[in-house]
């Protein structure tokens, strides 16, 4: 998997949805996320890119968070995935595919000359 | 790397103070930057930008509240430098101060002080650490102290000053 730095406004887009995702599987912290991301293939996400969608997550509810005891640190904050969370996630996956189909539906095949 | 980390704590308590961000909130954006950087082993900076661009994202507008507050804050400062430094120079002159006797307006100076420090101390409410309910911010006492020591400063320069000027 290449190591690529995506636009950032694509990065802006996907994150929130890749991020709830990632949560929903498990609970989870900031530094594990950023790994999470990173090995799916969207490149390194910095912590000042990641906090603030997780905030904005649990501001709307999605998730929850709390500290934790870490085993070398004085603590991590873990995200959990609420109920509502996770409803929205089934909500928007099925609206994202069709999105990201239909914009590449537009887009020229990759290697033809126009 | 810890003193990295120690300044840029600092200037993001600070930077997030200045945009009005309530302290429990400030508590967690300080912890998810020590513990994210704690994982990594990055420097903050490199992590999550300089501290005030970095807070300018969770800026919000200034309540009411906080606006008269700190208008309550300059004006009471305002007429507090004056009493003293007007006090401090009708000592040296020999002067009274709006009719009164010089002294009284030091005193008035000082006992203003106190409902300054006292507002001054309520807008700094302690930020605390979330993972340890340690104070990530100087305490009340420091404000305190500080505004103290601003107001003997003053003294001392208009008393300097008045010294030299009438010498």
């Amino acid at each position: 998997m290449p190591t690529e730095t995506w636009p950032a406004e694509w990065m802006r887009a996907a994150l929130p949805l890749a991020v709830l995702a990632v949560v929903a599987e498990e609970e989870t912290y900031g530094y594990a996320i950023a790994q999470r991301l990173q090995a799916a293939g969207l490149g390194a996400v910095k912590g000042g890119t990641l906090y603030p969608v997780l905030n904005r997550l649990e501001q709307d509810g999605l998730v929850t968070s709390s500290w934790r005891e870490g085993a070398g640190g004085p603590g991590r904050k873990f995200f959990t995935v609420t109920p509502h969370g996770r409803a929205h996630l089934t909500g928007r996956v099925a609206a994202w595919h069709t999105f990201t189909e239909r914009a590449a539906g537009l887009l020229p095949s990759v290697g033809s000359p126009r | 790397m810890t003193t990295g980390t120690d300044t840029y704590r600092r200037d993001l308590v600070q930077a997030l103070r200045a945009g009005n961000v309530p302290p429990e909130r400030i508590g967690e954006i300080v912890a998810e930057v020590e513990s994210h950087v704690a994982d990594t082993g990055e420097d903050p900076r490199e992590a999550f930008g300089p501290a005030r661009e970095y807070a300018a994202g969770f800026a919000v507008p200034p309540s009411a509240r906080s606006r008269v507050s700190l208008w309550a804050l300059v004006a009471l400062g305002a007429v507090c430098g004056w009493l003293i430094a007007e006090g401090v120079l009708g000592v040296f002159r020999n002067e009274p101060v709006l009719g009164l006797p010089e002294g009284y307006a030091l005193v008035a100076g000082w006992l203003l002080w106190v409902p300054a420090v006292v507002v001054q101390a309520r807008r700094h409410a302690p930020v605390r650490d979330p993972r340890t309910g340690r104070s990530l911010s100087p305490g009340r006492g420091r404000v305190v102290l500080a505004m103290t020591v601003v107001l003997l400063l003053l003294m001392v320069v208009t008393a300097l000053a008045a010294a030299l000027t009438s010498a």
